[in-house]
């Protein structure tokens, strides 16, 4: 799955290990969804989009 | 499953006496029910039996009474990628370990082979902890470079 969370991350400033922190998650987490090898589980995803305030299909875009 | 960190925090005194309590009645139980098994040698197996059993029962006794005190779970470990790479090596060091017992099968059928059950079951359990903790690190770094 597609997504654009490294721009929305780089728009605030923050490093992966902040959004991580913010997340409650790993770096390594974090990472790997801006890489697009992991799909994060829904209430992840949920909450990353709360983080950024918007919706989970502004961050995330199906292939 | 999700990931658990140990704190400094103790719990209660009371706590640890009901631990040992619950951990020394199961390993009597235990104890009783193995020298009963063998009437004969009655005090030899039930010392087997109460050895066996100590340590099993213990780590029961602190699960029941006192982890609740001393451990914290990671709410968010779920979540995690990590938790991903470790079901992923532990499904292949399966996969792996379950080809070895097939081949090997094959092997002593065909070859008419004798050989002593421990140690193929200790290297079998060796190969399976090396196995996915190879494979967890090379999930790792194929992800991460």
């Amino acid at each position: 799955m597609k997504n654009n969370l490294a721009d929305r991350r780089a728009e605030r400033h923050w490093t992966q290990a902040d959004l991580a922190a913010a997340l409650g998650v790993s770096r390594q987490t974090v990472i790997s969804i801006e890489r697009e090898k992991f799909d994060p589980s829904l209430p992840l995803a949920f909450q990353i989009a709360r983080t950024f305030d918007c919706r989970i299909e502004d961050i995330f875009i199906a292939d | 499953m999700s990931k658990a960190s140990f704190t400094s925090r103790r719990a209660p005194a009371h706590h640890y006496i009901q631990a040992l309590i619950l951990g020394v009645i199961l390993t009597l139980a235990v104890s009783v029910a193995v020298g009963a098994s063998n009437p004969d040698d009655f005090w030899l197996a039930a010392a087997i039996g109460a050895l066996c059993a100590a340590y099993p029962a213990m780590s029961l006794g602190g699960k029941v009474f006192v982890s609740n005190h001393t451990v914290t779970r990671d709410p968010h470990g779920e979540q995690s990628v990590e938790l991903q790479w470790m079901r992923q090596a532990g499904a292949g060091a399966f996969l792996d370990v379950l080809v070895v017992i097939v081949v090997a099968s094959l092997v002593l059928v065909i070859g008419r082979f004798e050989i002593d059950a421990l140690p193929v079951l200790l290297g079998l359990v060796a190969l399976s902890a090396v196995d996915a903790g190879l494979r967890y690190v090379a999930i790792r770094y194929r992800a991460l470079k």
